[in-house]
């Protein structure tokens, strides 16, 4: 189910009442189910995966306390529901088997990293064995699984992992309730693309009901029409013109195809962080708080500070869970260079199993390394020549912009890999044909119709983003009744005029 | 209860502006001299009726009236299927004496289009024939109109009746030579053309519906750069399958171009190679 759907729009109006119609244990069962049936949708035999993978995730994070405080959790276990009898005892079997917390953690890592290696990275790590060994001059026997990839598994892992996590580093008690883990985990406005989701952010938001609030349910519901115009109007609008540019660069001209790549990049940041925008704004009608999951990346004036941006739960994560436990930037400049990569590496081979991914990845931490070793030069001679402070912010803003759609280049190319196509060949066209300025005029642009709208919104987004940093204003959190009309009736009119209404699943959906 | 009225007067505010909206875009769209514009606005009476897809907008009217001493209205669109070409025209024969001839790319019939016929609601209000078809096989679509007045507007339809608000398009045309590097690669490049049955079916229909009236049809296949029509699949089969269904004869001009400056890619003549185009219907007397 996608929410730019009619299905999900009936499902939100069954939602609500039943959720504001109900408390405690019982509306915690509404939200699983909901939750469920809104992932059960795209395929409900993954539902068997989802379920498993939390159970296991839970029973980890009683493991693990067991090995603290065994004689606190086991009374907790025995005075508890059926459940957590049931699966007390199993630990007070295993508990027998002396195993320490990291081995219980790596049983964890390896559960849920093994699952999301056999679902997202099996065919691509067969295939290219196979390249491998035919490189070689053998032929391998074996038939490639094409395995179908379940809708959520990285996000939903991850988000499953960081408890197992936190619960080792003794930052997070256990969950006692199976209930409240499973809808943690489930939370339909997050489950399929995020945010990230972290249990310390969010576990002890569900130890009250929340009360309807028409504060927030109107904030809430300002975030999510605000993140519809952004998927629906401008990320769904510009997508048949950039499928367009990769499907086919060779018959473009070199302004057509930078358009094509500049359109890309808030193709991808309007889809993302509209899918963003529209779960913190449901979870926000629900009561609870989302972390934020963008922050105008394309203003960053570094690629530090675009990795505090964009995807902000993802780079968080990986900060936290990767790049910290690496050592960080402590152990000297080496050092620091080869966890930027790894981590950056990483991070590329998070969102699919293609090595155009990867090399996204690896042009990041490049950048991120240049940046290290450029930046305090750069600085040093902007003092020297004694730039203005707008000057030296425009600069950097256009490079880490450039750099970025180059990265962004490939990044779409992935996607073509994933497809089956010749990612890496796509990019290079891509790239040779705008470095060519073959075409480098606004009469060769085909389909100008879809061009002027498309840069008619994209400016009236980056309006709104700049005067919701610039300004005293927010256009997402309106309080003023008659201001929040007059929004709340330009964003629907706007979406009436301008939007594409064809249920296009989320790009971010694929990871 | 302040804010179940806050959201009551919400409603009425958007449905109240959006009918506001609808009406001041409806009265720009008439006011247009975009061809639906004119064609629906009882201004676009021709002695010569040309039909078809992006390649139909190769009857480069300036030049054919320039040649012929003729008026034309051209009701080709980029993607226009012969369904919605139907409509179009039936509605053209309607509210216009018959015109002497009907020029049809045959190419037309190659496939549906929905996105397409999707806009066609900016001017659905104005034709049961478009409304009907809408209704049919786009029902969200049709609804989403009766919702929204503004959604009525959401397509390039309408941007480009707004574009040629005081501007005809009857030069409508690629202008512009291939890249030399795509012109290269022709053998590289494949066109998958549809043979549709239903398509064909509609076209007989127009073709039964002209000849009704004593117009003279004649039916074309336009040029294709030079090599690239043995790169469209079923061309021939179309052929044969159009004059089967219609009983009147093909001509194929689809390997009748060899200079590769004739083209602005492997589908579409330019100016040059239109005018070229041209003259080679009126020396086969398919244009008077």
């Amino acid at each position: 189910m996608v929410f730019n759907s009619l299905t999900f729009l009936i499902f939100i109006l069954l939602f609500f009442p039943l959720y504001f119609g109900t408390k405690g244990r019982m509306r915690t069962w509404v939200c699983l189910v909901a939750s469920y049936i809104f992932y059960g949708w795209w395929d409900w035999r993954f539902l068997s995966l989802i379920v498993f993978s939390t159970v296991m995730d839970w029973w980890f994070g009683l493991w693990i306390s067991y090995n603290d405080a065994p004689e606190e959790t086991r009374e907790r276990c025995e005075n508890g529901s059926l459940v957590l009898q049931f699966f007390g005892r199993l630990t007070r079997w295993v508990h027998g088997l002396q195993l320490q917390r990291r081995t219980i953690l790596v049983f964890s890592m390896a559960m849920n990293l093994g699952f999301l290696g056999f679902f997202k990275y099996f065919g691509f790590f067969a295939d290219n064995l196979a390249a491998m060994i035919r490189e070689m001059g053998i032929t391998p026997s074996w038939t490639t699984l094409h395995i179908i990839l379940p809708v959520g598994i990285s996000f939903y892992t991850f988000q499953s992992m960081s408890y197992t996590i936190d619960v080792y580093r003794r930052e997070l008690p256990w969950e006692p309730s199976l209930l409240k883990f499973a809808t943690f985990i489930a939370l339909f406005p997050q489950l399929v693309a995020g945010p990230i989701v972290r249990a310390a952010d969010f576990l002890y938001q569900m130890s009250e009901d929340k009360r309807f609030d028409w504060n927030r349910w109107n904030s809430g519901m300002g975030r999510v029409l605000w993140g519809f115009f952004k998927k629906i109007a401008i990320a769904d609008s510009i997508a048949p013109f950039v499928d367009q540019c990769f499907a086919a660069p060779e018959t473009f001209g070199s302004m057509h195809l930078l358009i094509g790549v500049v359109f890309y990049s808030f193709q991808i940041y309007c889809d993302f962080s509209g899918y963003s925008d529209i779960a913190i704004g449901l979870a926000r009608m629900m009561g609870y708080t989302f972390p934020e999951n963008f922050r105008t990346p394309y203003f960053s004036k570094s690629f530090s500070e675009f990795w505090t941006r964009w995807h902000i739960s993802l780079s968080s994560w990986l900060r936290d869970y990767l790049y910290i436990p690496l050592g960080g930037n402590r152990n000297g400049k080496l050092s620091t260079y080869k966890n930027n990569m790894l981590t950056m590496l990483l991070g590329g081979l998070w969102h699919g199993a293609n090595w155009a991914f990867v090399f996204w990845g690896f042009l990041h931490g490049m950048y991120l390394v240049l940046q290290r070793i450029v930046g305090p030069r750069w600085r040093s001679l902007a003092r020297s020549i004694r730039l203005p402070r707008l000057a030296d912010d425009a600069v950097s803003i256009f490079t880490v912009y450039v750099l970025t759609l180059v990265a962004w280049v490939f990044f779409r190319s992935g996607s073509i890999g994933l497809a089956g196509g010749d990612s890496f060949a796509t990019a290079g066209k891509v790239l040779s044909g705008i470095a060519s300025l073959e075409g480098f005029s606004f009469s060769a642009v085909i389909n100008k119709f879809q061009v002027i709208k498309g840069f008619l919104l994209i400016g009236a987004l980056l309006f709104v983003e700049i005067s919701n940093t610039r300004m005293r204003w927010n256009v997402r959190q309106v309080e003023q009744p008659a201001l929040r009309l007059i929004l709340f009736s330009v964003l629907l009119w706007v979406l009436a005029f301008f939007g594409s209404f064809g249920a296009n699943a989320f790009i971010y959906f694929q990871f | 209860m302040k804010h179940i009225w806050w959201y009551v007067l919400l409603l009425a505010v958007v449905v109240a502006g959006d009918r506001l909206a609808g009406c001041a875009l409806k009265s720009q769209v008439s006011a247009s001299a975009f061809r639906y514009s004119r064609l629906y606005g009882g201004v676009a009476e021709a002695d010569i009726l040309l039909l078809g897809n992006s390649r139909g907008l190769t009857f480069y009217q300036p030049y054919i009236e320039e040649k012929t001493g003729l008026k034309t209205f051209n009701l080709s669109y980029n993607g226009l299927p012969m369904d919605v070409a139907k409509a179009l025209t039936l509605d053209y024969l309607d509210h216009y004496p018959a015109p002497k001839r009907l020029l049809i790319d045959i190419t037309t019939c190659d496939r549906t289009n929905d996105e397409l016929l999707a806009g066609f609601l900016t001017y659905s209000d104005q034709s049961f024939r478009l409304d009907t078809l809408i209704r049919g096989r786009l029902p969200r679509v049709w609804r989403g109109g009766q919702v929204s007045a503004l959604f009525r507007f959401n397509n390039e339809i309408f941007q480009r009746a707004l574009s040629h608000r005081r501007r005809s398009d009857a030069d409508w045309l690629l202008d512009r030579s291939i890249p030399p590097q795509l012109a290269a690669s022709v053998a590289q490049h494949n066109y998958p053309l549809e043979v549709h049955p239903y398509l064909i079916e509609q076209l007989r229909d127009v073709c039964a519906a002209a000849g009704a009236k004593g117009v003279d049809v004649r039916l074309v296949i336009s040029p294709y750069f030079p090599g690239f029509a043995e790169r469209v699949s079923h061309l021939d089969d179309l052929k044969k399958a159009v004059e089967a269904a219609t009983g009147l004869p093909v001509s194929d001009y689809s390997r009748a171009l060899s200079d590769p400056a004739d083209f602005g890619d492997f589908m579409h003549p330019n100016k040059k190679g239109s005018q070229a185009y041209i003259d080679l219907m009126r020396k086969d007397a398919v244009l008077p």
